[in-house]
């Protein structure tokens, strides 16, 4: 590694990460209490939804709602320097 | 509902067709050597960071899903049943795992030309020796991983054609061709063969879909049958079991995004850009990979309900059998899960191969043999590594017996520890190389210690996840600790 390289930053850096704002991960953390099937009485199946157990297709529906919500963070709360120049120059 | 299984061998049209793909392999690192640019670790290790969308998002997704996916969650789903929907979960919470470090780790990595996550390490903590142990045990744990999947191999060699095929030759064979094509290109040939072995893995897994539930009369009557036969496989998991998701969500979300193959590929992406697409991407795998293994594992239950427990992990393999000798039709579909197969194994293990390699030659031969050499003489060090270490694989992977899964969780005890230096280290400007040091030793006394003295989980917790909670208790009682402490 080049220890004489400057420290300005890349066209990489991080301007807007989703680690700096909590509230996201607020929601990511009730998205996965829904997904984790806690609540469910004990020896719980229900009725079949989409072939599968009620408490399963839950589960699933909840992931779905999980990937939507990181495709959604990715390209609202991961910004660059190099993106925000090149939204600038269009 | 049983059905009887048969003898079963692939003739010689189909082992033609698996014979070519094997062969495609080879010529894609053929055509990788000839597109590398000169001998740089960069070039060979990844790729001259060149990877556009299409070849990341499926080198990411093919080096993800491995063989473990095909035949050890088809085996677990066998064995608990629609419990193991927590795969589909673990396996999203990687892409979590990544949200918190990698915009700051793929920035960094660019700007410093970062080779290996061992470089990251001696860069942000300056510690000889932090850097050191971090590598060991991320070449252990990789050691591990491409274990399972020689393992896995073996299994699916095995399994399809009922024992007359021994996985010793399946193993030498795949890792030979393996080395092959890797020692070619480097990450060039491992991601092109990515991209077929991702289109394969896909394929392979949506025709499963297809085709295994019907063998028990569709998916609710698998359901049914199971709830009147074992009624605990479609049942909600108890309160421990559900303390089991959380430990896989931790588990996976910090050991699998830290994976070094993981690592490598998020520095050998075109751009940032290309990198969000991807990950974005990545979310929705789990639905066609570990989603439909699981869905494969349970309607086996009703389909072969007597496979013995060192079995249950060759249940994709005998269900093929089933399915391939119901119709000329399936025959071929068969051939091609097979290959897909292969894919999956292959693909994850070419990855974790060529880290390894990566870090023993950078990290290891580097650092302490040879400070001066050059790109050129450590890019020709890194093949021979590859070969040498895919040869003790083998010896290691033929003469040893576990059962799938519990090789893919043995590597995260020890990997896991790992983390702080990644989602703490990038963020907490006062973690020094000592505390992250102590942490992973104690995670590590502790993630192991309770494994080995017979206490794998504790309330559905893995050992290496209660590991890791002491791990980050340790970096944060030193970031919190007054300077003064800190410097004596």
């Amino acid at each position: 590694m080049d220890s004489a390289e400057n420290d300005a930053p890349g066209s990489d850096e991080p301007i807007r990460e989703p680690r700096r704002h909590p509230w996201l991960w607020l929601v990511y953390l009730l998205l996965y209490a829904v997904a984790i099937p806690w609540y469910w009485p004990a020896g719980y199946r229900g009725p079949l939804i989409l072939g599968l157990p009620l408490w399963v297709t839950v589960s699933l529906l909840a992931v779905l709602v999980l990937a939507a919500w990181t495709g959604w963070v990715i390209s609202r709360y991961w910004k660059t320097v190099g993106e925000e120049d090149s939204h600038g120059g269009q | 509902m049983g059905a009887s299984e048969s003898q079963l061998t692939f003739g010689w049209g189909a082992l033609t067709v698996i014979a070519l793909y094997l062969s495609s392999t080879i010529g894609v690192g053929w055509l990788a050597r000839r597109s590398s640019r000169g001998h740089s670790l960069s070039d060979h290790y990844l790729a001259g960071r060149s990877l556009g969308f299409l070849a990341l998002f499926l080198t990411l997704y093919s080096t993800q899903y491995s063989g473990n996916t095909l035949f050890g969650y088809t085996g677990i789903s066998y064995r608990i049943g629609f419990s193991w929907t927590a795969s589909i979960l673990f396996m999203f919470s990687v892409i979590t795992g990544y949200l918190l470090f990698a915009p700051r780790l793929v920035a960094l990595s660019r700007k410093k030309k970062f080779i290996t996550p061992g470089d990251y390490i001696a860069h942000r903590f300056g510690s000889p020796r932090l850097t050191l142990l971090s590598t060991l045990l991320m070449i252990y744990a990789l050691a591990n991983y491409t274990l399972a999947q020689l393992r896995a191999i073996g299994a699916a060699v095995e399994g399809l054609t009922n024992g007359a095929v021994p996985s010793a030759y399946g193993i030498i064979t795949l890792a030979i061709i393996m080395v092959v094509y890797e020692t070619l290109g480097g990450m060039r040939s491992v991601a092109w063969t990515d991209m077929i072995q991702g289109i394969l893995l896909l394929s392979g897994f949506l025709m499963l879909l297809f085709m295994v539930p019907g063998l028990a009369g569709g998916l609710p009557a698998v359901v049914e049958h199971l709830s009147r036969i074992d009624p605990a496989k479609v049942e909600v998991p108890t309160l421990e079991g559900c303390m089991n998701w959380i430990s896989y969500v931790f588990l996976f979300g910090f050991g699998a995004a830290i994976y070094p193959q993981a690592i490598q590929r998020l520095y050998a992406s075109r751009s940032t850009r290309v990198l969000k697409r991807s990950l974005a991407l990545m979310t929705i795998m789990p639905f066609t990979t570990a989603l439909i293994a699981m869905i494969c594992g349970v309607t086996g239950s009703v389909v072969l309900p007597d496979l013995a427990l060192g079995e249950t992990d060759q249940v994709l393999a005998r269900i093929c059998s089933l399915i391939m000798n119901q119709s000329t039709a399936g025959y071929w579909l068969v051939v091609l899960i097979f290959a897909a197969a292969l894919a999956a194994l292959m693909s994850t293990a070419d990855s974790a191969l060529l880290s390894i390699s990566s870090m023993v030659t950078k990290d290891i031969y580097q650092v302490y043999f040879r400070p001066q050499s050059n790109e050129a003489e450590l890019t020709s060090i890194g093949k021979w590594c590859s070969w040498i270490i895919v040869t003790l694989l083998v010896i290691v992977a033929i003469g040893t017996e576990n059962t799938l899964i519990r090789l893919l969780e043995l590597k995260f005890e020890v990997l896991i520890q790992i983390a702080p230096c990644f989602f703490l280290g990038l963020y907490w400007k006062r973690l020094r190389g000592e505390t992250v040091l102590t942490g992973m030793v104690a995670g590590l006394l502790v993630g192991l210690g309770l494994t080995w003295l017979g206490y794998p989980r504790l309330w559905g917790f893995h050992a290496g996840v209660v590991g890791l909670l002491v791990n980050f208790g340790c970096c944060l009682v030193g970031v919190l600790r007054p300077t003064s402490q800190r410097q004596t």
